[in-house]
């Protein structure tokens, strides 16, 4: 039984008189505790097949079935709530508020959650997200005076704050310099391994693909290749070798 | 999300731009004060109002001893001319009594011309009699340390008979009454008041513990009225009118002091002075030139058992003519005066002598006022008329300038929180993609619109506070800020933040996901 399944996914936007069409067919499973790596080129409609696989859209036909739950058709609130509890996302512009801390940020998804949490409780599970992700010291810190490394770890905090079966990782290093790349993967190599979440990045760089254990790539709304990835790149050892930021 | 993380995050997000926040609740501050002004206006003006029309004595009704409208003739049934009782004042030291008068002849021989001088054999017989021929203030000797005023009382002893009809049982009787408030007896004489060198000729009133309830527009500048303990006591303790306390002891303090009337000492307990600022306590008016003494020291002092009045207030304007009518009929059945029979007594009430005063003929007053209930209501809003239409006037006025700066205020919200929907499109995305729901946006920003117009609402709330209290300081209005005018205020202030939000907080759920997060 796989995570996730989509069966001939399409989506096509209105851009004026002409139709646009993203996604042409996708169909795709993906198991549990996969590092799925997405690659293709800019409109090559990847971004698309994540908003829809993150719940952030809807398909304009085909079926998407989530742990064994038809979301395809789900309406706004429900994709909410799905958002809420079983998917994590983590940007390129890392999407902090700004002018709010660090803690506050990430405990952003407690707010919106089913069960009513008092502050105290919120305050104490975001600071262990934070010290989780080495920035207990942060806390306090707005994101303008962070790293764009740090910005990204609180993010990922954020993301993995109601404990997600699936984290979805939008060019997650595109802002980032080389080193800090690696410590990302390093994280999501970590959170799959240790933790057993799925990981679904998307990048545009073969390079950063490699780091998942399987290389899906796009071309004009298509799967052209899907492959696992028997050359995978372990982030740990490659930062041991980097000299330290 | 819970209310209360709406507003924690509507309260942060606010407080992040203070300064566009505080002019953005300009607008309705300026109208809220408005509103409560307003309202304390308007309740000030109708207290006002109310309280002229108390003052004016529209719910009084005044039962008076003797039937003035009914000249009698030898019929024996009672009734009194009142002309005639003033006779004996003219000559002074001749007794005149109205011998005439089967019911009261006590003895067939004593008639007027048999007792015009004071001889003994009369005053053996019926000392009371001899004594009736003099008042204090008639004397100019003074001789008589305890004279009686019964003549003028007209004590059926004394000959004078049927005008003295109202007893304290009476009053006792009127008391339990449905729809009577308060009731007083009343005994009234003129008196020689003196405090050490100083001698003031004022009015003397007995009355009830109940007279001030009665009096509503009076105040007690210093001191108390005599008390329900007193009065049972029958103690010797007076309270003076303003006037009357200012002739007597000047600047200093009365209370405490002691006075002379008829020679007896009393103590003065209070002062009693004019509350309304309609009326200022001169010289010869009846309420604050005078003294009021408990009417049962009077009746022990004088040796009285009548009264001159009975002064009754209706729990209800409206029901003045009712109760009127039940006095009337209580009393014909306590006299046992027959169906056919002329009342002894009179009763008056104020709201039948205004309608009288304001042109109508008075027994086509009688007839309205005897027939249409609720009428008395219509002529106290003619006594407060012009009061009124200065109060809808300031009213209207203050109603325009309180809807135009909530439209104005609700308006400037609106604007700055479509363009905080602008600015913060991309927050909307970051809390959508982490599970907010539509729902979550719309109250997120519709308790901030709520939340800066509430906040200008309670500045609006202080300003208007201080505004009623400066425009009652300078009208001389009892205005007031009641909690349920800050309650209408707050709501007020509520519903523009609601009403001019919505719009604004709708945009922003409406927001799609994706767009907001990509939106620079």
């Amino acid at each position: 039984m796989p995570l996730l399944r989509v069966t001939n996914l399409v989506k096509t936007y209105q851009v004026g008189d002409v139709a646009v069409r993203a996604l042409r067919g996708v169909t795709l499973e993906i198991e549990a505790g996969e590092f799925v790596a997405v690659v293709g080129p800019s409109g090559s409609g990847k971004s698309t097949f994540m908003h829809i696989l993150g719940c952030l859209d809807r398909p304009t036909s085909g079926e998407y079935w989530l742990e064994n739950r038809d979301v395809s058709r789900l309406n706004d609130d429900d994709l909410s709530a799905i958002r809420n509890r079983q998917i994590g996302f983590v940007f390129q512009g890392f999407n902090l508020l700004a002018r709010t801390s660090a803690v506050e940020n990430v405990e952003l998804p407690l707010l919106y959650g089913p069960a009513k949490i008092g502050a105290a409780e919120r305050r104490k599970r975001a600071s262990a997200a934070l010290q989780a992700v080495g920035l207990a010291d942060r806390a306090e810190h707005h994101p303008n005076q962070l790293s764009g490394g740090q910005q990204q770890r609180v993010a990922i905090a954020r993301a993995l704050l109601n404990n997600p079966s699936i984290l979805f990782a939008d060019e997650p290093t595109g802002n980032l310099d080389s080193r800090t790349s690696v410590e990302v993967m390093d994280i999501f190599q970590r959170l799959k391994d240790e933790r057993g979440i799925t990981i679904v990045l998307i990048t545009h760089e073969q390079q950063v693909a490699e780091y998942g254990s399987r290389i899906i790539a796009f071309k004009d709304g298509q799967i052209v290749s899907d492959r696992a990835n028997d050359r995978q790149r372990v982030a740990m050892g490659e930062l041991a070798l980097l000299p330290a930021g | 999300m819970t209310v209360g993380s709406s507003l924690t995050i509507a309260l942060r997000a606010l407080s992040r731009n203070k300064l566009q926040t505080a002019l953005t609740t300009i607008g309705m501050t300026i109208g809220v004060a408005t509103v409560l002004t307003m309202i304390a206006l308007g309740t000030g003006a109708e207290a006002a109002i109310e309280q002229q029309v108390r003052a004016a004595g529209m719910n009084l009704i005044v039962v008076t001893a003797g039937n003035y409208k009914t000249k009698t003739e030898d019929d024996g049934g009672g009734v009194v001319d009142h002309q005639a009782r003033l006779e004996p004042f003219r000559d002074l030291g001749r007794v005149r009594l109205q011998a005439d008068r089967p019911r009261v002849r006590l003895k067939p021989d004593t008639t007027a011309e048999n007792v015009s001088d004071f001889s003994p054999q009369p005053l053996a017989l019926r000392p009371d009699v001899v004594l009736t021929g003099f008042h204090p203030e008639d004397d100019p000797m003074e001789k008589h340390d305890h004279p009686t005023a019964r003549q003028r009382l007209g004590d059926t002893e004394a000959g004078l008979g049927a005008a003295a009809t109202l007893t304290p049982a009476d009053a006792d009787a009127i008391r339990q009454l449905r729809g009577v408030q308060f009731v007083s007896e009343g005994i009234h004489e003129n008196v020689h008041a003196t405090a050490g060198d100083k001698r003031w000729f004022t009015r003397l009133h007995g009355g009830d513990v109940e007279l001030p309830s009665i009096r509503r527009s009076w105040t007690f500048t210093a001191g108390r009225f005599f008390s329900a303990r007193e009065q049972a006591r029958l103690a010797p303790v007076a309270v003076l009118g303003a006037f009357a306390a200012e002739k007597l002891f000047g600047t200093a303090n009365p209370v405490g002091q002691q006075i002379l009337l008829w020679k007896q000492p009393f103590q003065v307990v209070g002062v009693v002075g004019s509350g309304s600022w309609m009326v200022a306590p001169s010289a010869g008016d009846d309420q604050f030139d005078a003294v009021y003494v408990p009417f049962t020291t009077i009746h022990k002092l004088l040796n009285l058992s009548k009264l001159n009045d009975i002064t009754i207030t209706a729990a209800s304007t409206g029901e003045v003519s009712r109760v009127s009518k039940d006095v009337t009929e209580l009393l014909r059945a306590r006299h046992g005066i027959g169906m056919k029979d002329p009342d002894d007594f009179t009763v008056a009430t104020q709201a039948r002598q205004s309608l009288a005063r304001g042109g109508l003929r008075p027994d086509v007053a009688r007839a309205v006022v005897g027939n249409v209930g609720g009428l008395e209501k219509v002529t106290l809003e003619q006594l407060g008329r012009t009061l009124d239409r200065a109060t809808k006037t300031m009213t209207a006025l203050l109603g325009s300038i309180a809807a135009v700066s909530l439209i104005v205020g609700g308006i400037g919200i609106m604007n700055i929180m479509l363009l905080s929907v602008t600015e913060r499109t991309r927050e909307i995305g970051i809390r959508r993609a982490v599970g907010a729901r539509a729902g979550d946006v719309l109250r997120q920003f519709l308790a901030e619109a709520i939340a800066l117009s509430v906040i200008g609402g309670v500045a609006g709330i202080a300003l208007g506070a201080v505004a009623s209290g400066v425009i009652a300081q300078m009208l001389k209005w009892s205005t007031s800020v009641s909690p349920a005018s800050i309650a209408l205020s707050f709501a007020v202030a509520a519903a523009v933040g609601v009403f001019f939000g919505y719009y604004p907080a709708r945009q922003a759920s409406r927001l799609d996901p994706i767009d907001s997060l990509r939106y620079e």
